[in-house]
């Protein structure tokens, strides 16, 4: 790919490390680009983008735990109709104590997305209104979308399973014996080993 | 005319005809097997001609068809409907995820086994089931209740406190009218 | 006199609501002055279960996130992994996925035509349409095995090449699916009742739409010319003929005109598929599964779906497991904050009907 192509991007990236002192962005590939900033800017960067540089739709926001280095990290995907890109806002806050300011006033729809990642990892968003509960009801175990919620112990807890079935081991001999039948030849074949 | 405890009267028979070619389901698409309903009762396969067809409340319906795995949030409302559900009545699971988990085994927010929390009378296998399956299984409760089988509701009267224990494993909240059982 | 406010809650156990989803609405009157989405009834914790899962027993799991249209997922499941990872796709493969996803196109607007006439009690259009759509999900069945879950888009290409005569019954199909339309026109389009019904309600306002995160085809029928085919190109889009009509009603109405017109299009498109699909392999093989490491590295891969714009942000750490799947359906804003907004002021009988208009589907809002 020649650079000539990516001339929107790198342009973009330029103009948003002028801006901001301390933002650094790269370009992924055509249409991609990705800025990595520290949470306090967040709110500015993205107002900026949207009432300056013309990012006025908010595709998507998501969360990723990094347990091992005791951070989580919020991604804040952005689309621009004019110069078709998608701009990555990503930014770390720590584990322990997780927080950040909320964006809703910026989008309204990012209040849905910041919902479900309270409710889904435990990070709360200061100013956020809404039920606490969105998705999940009566949950009273840790967040279930963190590293270290897991989910078998949880289901071993809670739920059975019938008798037989509780593993995904071989039940092939088990049917034979409660069935009578001898096993098809087209199942003998396959083995888990 | 023998007086047999067991030998089934005029009556229940004309009864239980009536009910088998009669089925109204509760409209409630629970899970992902909601999608194969609209082909079962439109014009390819026209369930219909069966007496099988939807119907908006739980008062006036038959037949529950749990459509798939059910999250905790939506037991909770099942079981009410059920509840509300009038003599007689039938369920359906439908779909594996109904009998053992299925491809859901390990999450956190389905439930496992269906009939630990409602009496279920026919289960359909399969991911999805084929109409044709799903048409199988409305058949196979026909026959049931031809032979005075499907008697789930009766089973879930005599087991209350049983299936209330299941349940209440689940749905930790429990804010629901005790209906009079 | 003024109306005392009444709470109604819509759902989940309620015919007219597409799926099992909850609105609880504030009426006055037989007027709607406050609505709140409640999700969850669906809620699988795929994300999770991809977790515990390795990159290609994931993608068995990915096509359950969206019923009605399944194929959207597995692609773009696929082309964020191939992005990740530097993987190339045949270029036949390209083809096949791309008449695929037409054709869950067709057979997903033709269930929407049924659902959205179905809430306004007009009965015949659904016993035509889901029929016809069998047609298309017995193509499905010969090509994948499956009628619903397909399981057929897959890392590296397509699973399986076109059987025997597939191509000729393909193009049978959207003959008969051409003509049908016009029985559709009279039915539907043609129909004073649904006329009545669909013009002036639901309505977005074009000049916020992108702001709030409108997608799809309602987004189309603002007046807006979005497309993710045209805007990030994927597949061989760039080498088909189409066009992406736009209206400018922005209600109800507007929509279903969008839908019928894009119907045409994915007909003219599949059609192309067929004629102009190059020969050769299908599917560029992956190593032992089990073993099947992705580089680390992010990506988001978009596709237009039938109901808009529908997203994919995979996070991989280098393991043989995804570190992160998250999964953005075009219903997550439009079942939530978007429906919250329109339906102040609508009458409690058009509900369901904006409801079905936008193609608001639970299982994508909370997985």
């Amino acid at each position: 790919m020649t650079d000539t192509i990516l001339d929107k991007e790198q342009k973009l990236v330029q103009l948003l490390e002028q801006t901001f002192k301390k933002l650094s962005g790269k370009v992924v590939r055509q249409r991609r680009v990705t800025v990595s900033v520290e949470k306090e800017l967040v709110p500015s960067v993205l107002s900026y983008a949207k009432s300056q540089l013309g990012y006025i739709h908010l595709s998507h926001m998501s969360c990723v735990d990094w347990p091992e280095n005791n951070n989580f990290e919020i991604i804040y995907i952005l689309w621009s109709p004019a110069d078709k890109v998608q701009l990555f806002i990503k930014t770390l806050i720590n584990r322990e104590n997780p927080e950040i300011d909320n964006v809703d006033m910026i989008w309204k729809h990012a209040n849905t997305y910041e919902r479900e990642i309270r409710e889904m990892y435990g990070i709360q968003f200061n100013g956020l209104v809404g039920a606490q509960e969105f998705i999940l009801e009566d949950w009273d175990d840790m967040p279930p979308m963190r590293r270290d919620f897991d989910t078998v112990e949880y289901v071993d807890d809670n739920y059975t399973f019938r008798p037989g079935r509780e593993d995904a081991g071989d039940v092939r001999e088990e049917i034979v014996k409660r069935s009578g039948e001898d096993i098809p030849d087209f199942a003998k074949k396959y083995s888990r080993d | 005319m023998i007086n047999d405890k067991n030998s089934k009267k005029i009556v229940d028979i004309i009864q239980d005809f009536s009910r088998r070619h009669s089925l109204f389901v509760l409209a409630y698409g629970t899970g992902c097997g909601a999608i194969e309903i609209p082909p079962t009762m439109t014009s390819r396969y026209d369930a219909e001609r069966f007496g099988i067809r939807g119907m908006a409340t739980p008062r006036q319906a038959d037949l529950l068809l749990i459509t798939g795995y059910l999250a905790s949030k939506t037991l909770k409302r099942v079981i009410r409907a059920y509840e509300q559900m009038q003599d007689p009545k039938y369920v359906i699971g439908f779909g594996s995820c109904t009998i053992n988990g299925g491809m859901y085994w390990d999450s956190y927010n389905t439930i496992k086994i269906l009939s630990d929390y409602i009496p279920v009378d026919v289960y359909i296998n399969g991911c999805m089931p084929r109409p044709e399956a799903v048409i199988t299984g409305f058949i196979e409760l026909q026959n049931l209740i031809k032979e005075g089988k499907a008697n789930g509701a009766q089973k879930y009267k005599e087991n209350l406190e049983w299936y209330r224990e299941n349940q209440k494993k689940v749905i930790k909240d429990w804010k629901m009218p005790d209906y009079n059982w | 006199m003024r109306e005392k406010a009444t709470t109604l809650y819509l759902g989940p156990q309620h015919p007219g609501i597409t799926g099992n989803m909850m609105i609880k609405l504030k009426v006055e009157g037989d007027t709607v002055v406050k609505a709140e989405t409640h999700v969850g009834y669906l809620h699988r914790g795929f994300e999770k279960l991809m977790e515990r899962r390795n990159w290609l027993q994931s993608f068995t799991i990915v096509c359950r996130i969206c019923v009605p249209e399944p194929d959207p997922n597995e692609l773009n499941y696929s082309r964020a992994v191939e992005e990740i990872e530097g993987r190339t796709v045949p270029e036949r493969a390209e083809w096949i996925r791309t008449m695929m996803m037409e054709l869950s196109r067709l057979a997903s607007y033709l269930l929407w035509f049924g659902g959205q006439n179905g809430s306004s009690g007009l009965y015949t259009m659904p016993q035509w349409s889901v029929g016809d759509r069998d047609y298309i999900l017995d193509l499905f069945e010969e090509l994948t095995g499956g009628r619903v879950y397909h399981m057929y888009i897959w890392p590296g290409g397509v699973r399986r090449d076109l059987p025997d005569g597939f191509a000729d019954k393909v193009l049978q199909t959207m003959d008969y699916l051409e003509k049908r339309l016009k029985k559709y026109d009279d039915l539907m389009f043609a129909n004073t009742i649904f006329q009545k019904r669909a013009q002036g309600i639901g309505w977005i306002d074009p000049k916020k739409a992108v702001e709030w995160g409108v997608v799809g085809p309602p987004l189309r029928a603002a007046g807006i010319k979005s497309d993710v085919r045209i805007d990030d190109p994927y597949l061989i889009y760039d080498k088909l003929d189409f066009e992406v009509p736009t209206q400018t009603g922005s209600d109800v109405w507007s929509r279903a005109l969008i839908r019928r017109f894009e119907f045409e299009q994915s007909i003219s498109m599949v059609r192309q598929c067929i004629e102009k699909m190059p020969k050769g392999e299908v599917y560029n093989k992956i190593p032992n599964p089990m073993k099947w490491t992705i580089p680390a590295g992010d990506a988001y891969v978009k596709a237009e779906s039938a109901r808009g714009e529908f997203g994919y942000y995979v996070v991989s750490d280098g393991s043989d497991k995804p570190r992160r799947v998250h999964v953005k359906g075009p219903a997550y804003v439009h079942g939530v904050t978007l429906l919250e907004r329109i339906l102040v002021g609508a009458n409690i009988a058009d509900v369901s009907f904006i409801m079905n208009s936008l193609g608001t589907c639970p299982p994508e809002i909370e997985r």
